[in-house]
């Protein structure tokens, strides 16, 4: 008895021995900026990323300027190499855009082509409603069913909204940070299938370089991850946060929210630490890594949609004068990071959250089920709605709300 | 005695346990005969294809003969028999890019779509052409004759009227004869070289290197399940690769009109064949991908891939029997059918070209540009 306690014993140590090595990231060492060299030269390129949340960026500003016409918009957003469609020379001149990378994931879409085919369709229609209904209404004041402008109260902020409420250019912001940047991020280039694809394990083991590159394809795969995130900083290898007003932002605001400090650099850190792992040739670290990216970024865009649905509840319920400007304007926010909740990701799954039906079941129960879509929301709905995204994510609607 | 073993078999799990967690892990040895399947490939599947194919090439030449002396509707019609009787066994034959085939570029004259009209109407305007350079890719084989005998004119009295009264209409059977000659003749090259030399230079190169038998042809049947039916079949037309602009005229047997569907399903029926090796001629199941795929499971205790694949390849063939016979009107009136039926086929690629591979350690010698 006394012999199998010390084999016990000795097994114990040995496999806490083992779990040790786990603790200390199988010793990968997380270096204390995102810069990676390989002879001397950077082996970190995002550009397109760059590129891509810069045309965004110009596409949502010009969704609140009422002398953009439908067909300029729809160029913004589907840009063809060459077109004069930006104020910047450097995007005009590029052959990416912002479509085709909407809901366009390896993991979610490449199978799914007709789901991806509905949620570009989605957009579309919304740039397309700006320039249609609202651009039109500019001048109209917006009523249950009429497209038009609000005025914040005691602000001289004016909001623009169409027949249902709806502020186009916000469910397009909102909706882009899931279908574009979490979506590419979290289930494209942090996706197994594309980090591992073709030979890129056994290329990145042998350091074998991309044809006229500093940089191995899986090196590579991983920073378009990060750039989603983090490609309009200044300086992205130390990220400040604030550097554009889709994801990289709202980790931000999230970050702030006392209840769920330190988010932005749990981010941070992993994508370091799983960078320094390509590197290490240690995949098992890589991976961990990527349930943490996940698991955190799928947790922001909830945290955001929970955040603005109750907003505009207090909104709606205050009593006296009802800031209609301001409740559709948070509603508005709220129902873009709604529809980005498709494209998170469930770590150790291949699922987002919510899925596509349970999306567009919310997306229903707001805009559609009703006749005047937000004019007649009940503040029932919106706690439903931010009970169950609450729950299924494992925080409190309390926690997410102030 | 017995604690000492408890012990050992203690140490050795946490040997195990600590080490599977550096994803060190080794393969059991694959013992698999690939010398049987490539036999029966060759014998049972390969060589009969293309044997059928030539003797379908045969019939057409005939009836080409016929047609040049006498153009009617009534050889017409036989002609048109004879070229879907081809283009149904090449949808077979398409896929075994190897050898002879791979060396003369075989399946880039023979079936590359859309053809090209205008490069057919300058070719007999002009005479004089060279059906072997590459430039002609698009004026020859099936989607060149597709052209020449549904879309040549507006309707079938039009059509007889070029190989009739039109001022250049032995310019046209002259190409019509050269385009349908020159698909016999490289028929014949490939299917020769594989009944004197070629099979037993492939059977006997059962080993696992890029250049193997296995994995090239592995890498072949993928490729053309991806590119020549997923993609060239749905995905192109449908849009998915260009944005959602949508491709009506690039459907396979686009003049035609009425058998992109019956192609996709030959094609899809091929691969399902070759997958589960079934002779060409008759109903035995040889050696294949089927049988490796089984033998792998149980010698690591995987998952049942056959199964997975073929339930997968069965549900892409139900999602395709719901379109249209006509693709090209599929597209233009509700893409929505195309796209459900490229996405099922889509994920049959993801089991061969991931799971499929990865059990057989094969490396996959094409891959797709992505990314920024």
């Amino acid at each position: 008895m006394k012999k199998f306690l010390s084999i016990a014993a000795v097994a114990a140590v040995l496999f806490t021995s083992c779990s040790d090595d786990d603790n200390e990231k199988n010793n990968v060492e997380n270096p204390a900026t995102y810069t990676f060299t390989r002879n001397g030269e950077s082996t970190v390129n995002f550009g397109g990323q760059t590129t891509r949340i810069a045309m965004a960026t110009e596409l949502v500003s010009a969704l609140s300027d009422n002398t953009k016409t439908k067909v300029q918009l729809q160029a913004m957003f589907n840009h063809q190499a060459g077109n004069a469609d930006f104020t910047d020379a450097n995007l005009n001149s590029s052959d990416k855009n912002v479509r085709s990378k909407v809901a366009a994931s390896n993991d979610f879409f490449a199978s799914n082509t007709t789901v991806s085919n509905t949620i570009k369709a989605d957009f579309d229609a919304w740039i397309s409603e700006q320039a249609d209904n609202v651009f039109v209404s500019w001048n109209v004041t917006a009523q249950a069913g009429v497209a038009g402008k609000l005025q914040q109260l005691g602000s001289t902020t004016v909001r623009y909204f169409n027949a249902k409420g709806l502020e186009l250019n916000q469910a397009v912001a909102k909706g882009l940070i899931g279908g574009l940047m979490a979506d590419q991020m979290l289930n494209n280039y942090l996706s197994d299938a594309v980090l591992d694809a073709g030979s890129n394990m056994a290329n990145n083991d042998n350091d074998v370089v991309e044809v006229g590159k500093t940089y191995t394809t899986m090196e590579h795969k991983w920073d378009e991850a990060y750039g989603y995130l983090y490609g309009a900083e200044e300086n992205p290898e130390s990220p400040v946060l604030d550097a554009d007003r889709f994801l990289n932002t709202y980790l931000r605001q999230v970050n702030d929210d006392a209840d769920f400090a330190g988010i932005a650099d749990e981010v941070y850190q992993a994508l370091k630490l799983g960078r320094a792992a390509i590197v290490a040739k240690n995949y098992t670290v890589r991976d961990a890594q990527v349930k943490v990216i996940r698991e955190n970024i799928s947790k922001a865009i909830a945290v955001r949609a929970v955040h603005y649905l109750q907003g505009a509840k207090s909104d709606l319920e205050a009593e006296g004068t009802v800031d209609y400007a301001h409740a559709f304007h948070e509603l508005s926010e709220g129902f873009g990071f709604v529809y980005s909740l498709q494209f998170t990701r469930k770590p150790e799954t291949n699922a987002p959250y919510f899925s596509h039906e349970e999306v567009n079941a919310y997306v229903d129960a707001l805009l559609n089920d009703n006749t005047n879509g937000f004019w007649d929301v009940t503040p029932e709905t919106l706690d439903t709605i931010s009970a169950e995204i609450a729950a299924e994510f494992g925080f409190t609607v309390e926690a997410a709300a102030n | 005695m017995i604690k000492k073993v408890i012990s050992v078999v203690l140490l050795a799990l946490v040997v195990i346990a600590c080490s599977s967690s550096d994803g060190g892990e080794s393969k059991p040895k694959d013992n698999f005969d690939r010398q049987t399947m490539l036999v029966n490939w060759a014998d049972n599947i390969i060589i009969p294809v293309y044997q059928d194919l030539d003797s379908k090439l045969s019939a057409l030449v005939e009836a080409k003969n016929t047609f040049t002396v006498t153009a009617d509707q009534t050889n017409l019609e036989a002609l048109r028999t004879a070229w879907l009787n081809a283009y149904k066994v090449w949808q077979y034959a398409e896929m075994f890019n190897i050898g002879k085939a791979e060396g003369i570029y075989y399946s880039s004259y023979m079936n590359i779509y859309p053809a090209s009209a205008a490069e057919i109407e300058a070719n007999i305007a002009n005479g004089g052409y060279d059906l072997g350079l590459a430039n002609n890719q698009d004026a020859v084989g099936f989607p060149a004759l597709d052209y020449l005998l549904y879309g040549v004119a507006g309707d079938d009295s039009a059509i007889l009227e070029v190989y009739n009264t039109n001022a250049n209409a032995s310019g046209y059977k002259t190409y019509l004869s050269d385009v349908i000659d020159k698909m016999k003749s490289l028929t014949e090259t490939v299917l020769n070289d594989w009944t004197s030399t070629y099979r037993d230079t492939f059977v006997n190169s059962a080993g696992n290197t890029a250049t193997s038998s296995t994995n090239k042809l592995t890498n072949d049947f993928i490729y053309y399940f991806e590119k020549g039916l997923r993609a060239n079949k749905f995905g192109i037309p449908a849009g998915i690769f260009s944005g959602g602009v949508l491709y009506p005229e690039k459907v396979e047997g686009y003049y035609n009109q009425d058998v992109s569907k019956e192609l996709a399903l030959v094609a899809l029926q091929a691969s399902q064949d070759v997958f589960n090796g079934k002779a060409y001629n008759g109903t035995t199941n040889g050696s294949s991908f089927d049988d490796y795929l089984d033998y792998l499971q149980t010698i690591t205790d995987g998952e049942d891939l056959t199964a997975l694949i073929n339930a997968q390849m069965n549900t892409a063939r139900t999602q395709i029997q719901t379109v249209n016979t006509n693709f090209s009107s599929q597209v233009e009136n509700d893409n929505t059918k195309m796209t459900l039926s490229y996405d099922e086929l889509q994920k049959v690629v993801v089991l061969l070209k991931l799971d499929m591979v990865q059990a057989m350690n094969i490396s996959v010698d094409y891959i797709d540009a992505d990314g920024d």
